[in-house]
């Protein structure tokens, strides 16, 4: 029986989400050993990848019903490991963040990275029944809470760039469990009408500070911001950016951006912009259609999914990540702030990397089991 | 999909999100190509910019000599210790006051008042924590390499000038190129650059291009903080040229201390070959250090010495040789004397005229000091007297006097190569319609006063000098100018070499002579009333040299009318002259600022210089040193003016 199922299961196996994933870790890799060149991020990255690969493999092979059926036990264990992380002693507190935990032998990991697929696990367990009505307030109210006590902890740490990126996955979660349409439209309204004109109040009124107002000038215009101080990280990766030009930098490894710290973070935040110097127009508009493929499969595994837990777990994972995605570069080419988002698949870090392959097999395990009742 | 409900219209939703994620990587994709396809050169000129540095290596600016190869002028190289700023970055810059005052001998409030003022400048710069650092100092810093990696020593040529102000007109000085001297084509034209040290006055002004040379370069890569990462091209600097003065520092120091010494420690000296035109001696008193310029400015201190120097009464800053105009007084009389015979307003035959002791012209009598019976033209030049000259001058008439005034180019510039000369004022009939335009008409008092030397005489030591050279040398009217020659750079046959240059006219349409046509008849009379000034019982008797026959005129160039000339308002005094009389070797003007008579201040002074360079020259004492006659009582000067108690009124 076991090894039916596994004949078939390696037929059915999502190779090109697999290995699409893998390749842009490798060529991250890459990116990470020119951007730090002397220092061992991309060793690192690679036994991510190695630990990574195992954990995909392990949930892929594992029924998701079984481990969403644990959802609430696996979340309450994500929040007890953002309130560990607060405790001085456990917690790590790097610029000015504590939001990580010493591990010995492999050094340290953050688990909001972790606590982010916990928490699409118990939006896809409490949202995962057949719908047969539109989504009522009381659930609204419910999966606002999910959401919120995890964002809440790390706020604590404080670390304002990963809560951002947790609000993607309620959002989709929301619009794919039958909220009113007029609902959407309303908050998108809201969104592009209100934000801009009450910074618009804000800024005559004085609410909104210099230095506040300094940081969205750099994004509307980083040429004439401060280029030394608050616009120096945007102005710097722009640069980057444009020096690689359609192939690349001609420019030596030692001579590059990165290499003399012109450009900052640039194995972690940065990685993009790293990217781009190196490869240029073309090597970055292959990692985009690269992301976008691996996207599009993981929509493709949602939409043949078995039931609405799994589309829905796989769904707020591509929320996530899209957001990720767009946010990362975005700053790299400076239209987003700067926010310490990690780029999935290519920034150094062990966590991100690790959790991102625990997702992907959630879905590979969903996509496995779409004919089996 | 088994679950799907048509009331939700899932698929449509589905279908939405991947649209967005196409949607948002698809903005990214422009951006993308916006930045590094459109703007991709541009960003990259100015990533590879910001990594680039270019790092001076100063050009040693070259040596200025006088005429026997004894350096005047040099650049010494000096050492800075420099704090680099980018290394105390998060450092608590007040930690380092105490040990840096300790090691390198600093004062700590200046030290603390510096930091402060370095917290508000951009954090690229380095900070010179002291400039010309003893070898103990940077010992020190190398010593303690460990500790304060952030300190380095610097070296910078520095441009060392004599001391006591001597030679400050004639060689300038050197400084920082100015905002305003960059925005000049003519700067572009030579390539200057902001930071550029350029010669801003005298000789260093008017030779800069010879002097400067030209600076090279590190081109280094450098990272965030500015540290160096690599080196990239070395492009040595080319030194600039040395350049040889027509200064004689044995006579120039004579002259210096002859101003030094005399009554009002004002006035000129200068001392020029009449054959050529060479320079020997410039001096103009008071003088100021160069130094500031070149070292101090910078400083505080600096600023507020040079303000001083600015707001002096005395303005040391100004070269009188050049700068500033006088009344000439007697000494106008020889080129009137030249003007009038050759003219013809008076023949050698027949050039007595009445002194008369003095002379009406309408209601005003302008009186001479003496009554010299009727001199013919050695005898008036020789006692001075004015009375022969009032009546000369009417002879000559203002356009016998505008002649005489033109071809001996005393309403021009001379053409020295010094920057800033300015022009002397001359009688005309123009000059007066400027001067007095309620009484525009030019009358016979004009002419009068015009011909002794004052009123509408008002001239620069140098242009007279350069007259009275001419009578000395024949009408040869050579450019009085300091270049000897600028030496010869580099091996004759390479590209890189440049051959000596000697002067050439900065107006190169002047000839150099200009030759006034003078009849040795004419020439000998007037040489010889001059030779009886000093040799024949004039007014300039007392310095006297047996067997060097020095030839010359005094002069008393009234400033106030008379009975106010004391204290300060005292009659300047001069002397011109040149020896020996039948062979002339040089030719010299000395002007003493409000000290009296000629004869007693001018001509003792000049005297000096001439002692200096009989030994020189001649390998012997001087015939009667100048001691033993300055013991005698000042006689009174015969037929020396007190005249314009009739002066036009507003002068």
């Amino acid at each position: 029986m076991v090894a039916i199922i596994h004949k078939r299961s390696w037929r059915d196996f999502d190779w090109i989400l697999a290995l699409l994933a893998i390749g842009i870790v490798l060529f991250g890799t890459i990116q990470i050993r020119n951007a730090q060149p002397t220092e061992t991020y991309w060793v690192k990255q690679l036994i991510g990848l190695s630990i990574g690969l195992v954990a995909m493999l392990a949930i892929a092979f594992t029924d998701y019903r079984k481990l969403l059926n644990l959802a609430p036990a696996f979340y309450i264990f994500g929040l007890i490991l953002l309130i560990i992380v607060l405790v001085p002693g456990i917690g790590l507190k790097i610029n000015g963040q504590r939001a990580w935990i010493k591990v010995p032998g492999i050094g340290q990991f953050q688990p909001s990275e972790f606590v982010k697929v916990t928490t699409a696990m118990m939006l896809a367990r409490y949202f995962g029944k057949n719908r047969v009505q539109a989504l009522t307030f009381k659930e609204m109210i419910v999966g606002g809470l999910i959401l919120a006590l995890p964002m809440g902890l790390i706020l604590l740490e404080p670390d304002v760039g990963s809560v951002l990126t947790y609000l993607p996955i309620l959002a989709v979660v929301l619009f794919l469990s039958a909220i009113k349409l007029r609902l959407v439209v309303a908050s998108a309204v809201i969104a592009v009408v209100l934000i801009p004109a009450s910074y618009m109040l804000g800024v005559k009124t004085g609410m909104v500070k210099g230095y506040q107002q300094e940081r969205i000038n750099v994004i509307l215009d980083p040429e004439n911001a401060d280029r030394r101080r608050i616009g120096y990280h945007t102005w710097q990766s722009i640069l980057t950016v444009g020096e690689g030009g359609l192939f690349g930098s001609r420019s030596s490894v030692e001579h590059s951006q990165s290499g003399l710290k012109f450009l900052p973070e640039p194995h972690t935040d940065f990685i993009y912009a790293v990217t781009a110097e190196n490869s240029g127009f073309v090597g970055c508009v292959l990692v985009l259609l690269a992301y976008i493929v691996l996207l599009s499969r993981l929509i493709t595994g949602a939409r043949r999914a078995s039931d609405r837990m799994g589309m829905l777990f796989i769904m707020a994972f591509v929320g996530g990540l899209t957001f990720q995605i767009f946010i990362n570069i975005g700053m790299a080419l400076g239209i987003s702030p700067v926010i310490g988002v990690p780029l999935p698949l290519m920034s150094a870090g062990l966590a991100s990397l690790i959790a991102t392959f625990i997702a992907i097999g959630f879905a590979i395990s969903v996509q496995l089991r779409r004919f089996v009742n | 999909m088994k679950f799907e409900d048509t009331s939700q219209n899932l698929r449509a939703r589905l279908r939405f999100i991947q649209a967005m994620v196409v949607l948002l990587l698809g903005v990214l994709s422009v951006r993308l190509y916006v930045l590094q396809v459109v703007r991709g050169e541009r960003y990259a000129e100015i990533a590879e910019n910001q990594r680039r540095r270019r790092l001076p290596i100063p050009a040693p600016r070259g040596v200025i000599f006088d005429r026997e190869g004894r350096p005047i002028v040099d650049s010494r190289p000096i050492y800075n210790v420099i704090l680099t700023r980018e290394d105390v970055k998060g450092k608590d810059l007040n930690s380092l006051i105490e040990p840096f005052a300790e090691g390198l001998a600093l004062d700590k409030d200046i030290l603390r008042d510096y930091f402060e003022l370095v917290k508000t400048m951009p954090a690229f710069e380095s900070i010179q924590v002291k400039q010309d650092a003893t070898p103990g100092d940077i010992a020190w810093v190398e010593a303690h390499n460990l500790e304060y990696p952030e300190l380095r020593v610097e070296k910078q040529p520095q441009r060392r000038y004599p001391a006591n102000g001597s030679l400050a007109h004639v060689l300038g000085y050197v400084g920082e190129i100015s905002p305003e001297q960059l925005k000049q084509q003519a700067s572009k034209d030579r390539g200057l650059k902001p930071g550029d040290i350029i010669g801003l006055s005298g000789i260093e002004q008017i030779y800069d291009d010879y002097l400067r040379g030209r600076d090279g370069y590190r081109e280094v890569v450098v990272d965030s903080r500015g540290r160096i990462q690599d080196e990239i091209e070395i492009v040595d600097p080319i030194p600039g040229r040395d350049l040889v003065t027509t200064i004689d520092l044995d006579l120039q120091h004579a002259a210096e201390e002859q101003l030094r010494n005399s009554a009002t420690r004002r006035g000129v000296i200068i001392s020029m070959d009449p054959r050529n035109g060479e320079i020997l001696a410039l001096a103009s008193a008071p003088t100021f250090d160069p130094n500031l310029f070149s070292q101090r400015i910078i400083t505080k201190e600096g600023r507020a010495e040079y303000a001083a120097l600015l707001n002096d009464p005395e303005t040391p800053l100004l070269n009188r040789a050049i700068q500033s105009r006088y009344p000439p007084g007697s000494t106008w009389k020889i080129p009137m004397a030249v003007g009038g015979l050759k003219q013809g307003a008076i023949t050698l035959n027949h050039s007595n005229l009445v002194c008369g002791g003095g002379i009406q012209v309408g209601n005003k009598f302008t009186r001479c000091m003496g009554n010299h019976g009727s001199p013919d033209v050695k005898a008036a030049i020789t006692h001075s007297c004015d009375g022969y000259f009032y009546r000369l001058g009417l002879k000559m008439g203002i356009d016998g006097i505008v002649e005489m005034v033109d071809e001996f180019d005393l309403n021009k510039r001379t053409g020295i190569d010094l920057p800033n000369e300015v022009v002397s004022w001359t009688p005309s009939r123009e000059f007066k319609r400027r001067m007095q335009p309620r009484d525009p008409e030019w009358r016979d008092i004009d002419t009068v006063y015009s011909s002794f030397g004052q009123v509408y005489d008002i001239i620069t030591p140098i242009s007279l000098l350069r007259t009275i050279a001419a009578v000395a040398e024949d009408g040869k009217m050579y450019i009085p100018h300091l270049l000897k020659e600028v030496k010869a750079f580099g091996t004759p046959g390479t590209p890189d070499y440049r051959p000596p240059v000697t002067f050439q006219p900065l107006d190169q349409s002047r000839p150099n002579p200009k030759v006034v046509p003078i009849p040795e008849d004419i020439h000998q009379a007037v040489v010889e009333g001059m030779w009886r000034v000093v040799n024949g019982g004039g007014t300039g008797a007392r310095i006297q040299m047996a067997g060097f026959d020095i030839a010359g005129k005094t002069g008393t160039a009234q400033v106030v009318g008379l009975g106010k000339d004391v204290g300060k308002n005292k009659d300047h005094s001069w002397f011109v002259t040149y020896a020996p009389a039948y062979e002339p070797e040089i030719a010299m003007v000395a002007l003493i600022e409000n000290s009296g008579f000629g004869g007693s201040h001018a001509a003792p002074a000049i005297r000096g210089v001439y002692d200096v360079y009989y030994r020189k020259t001649r390998h012997e004492e001087p015939p009667g040193a100048v001691k033993q006659i300055a013991k005698k009582k000042e006689p009174a000067e015969i037929g020396e003016p007190a005249v314009a108690q009739q002066r036009p009124a507003g002068n």
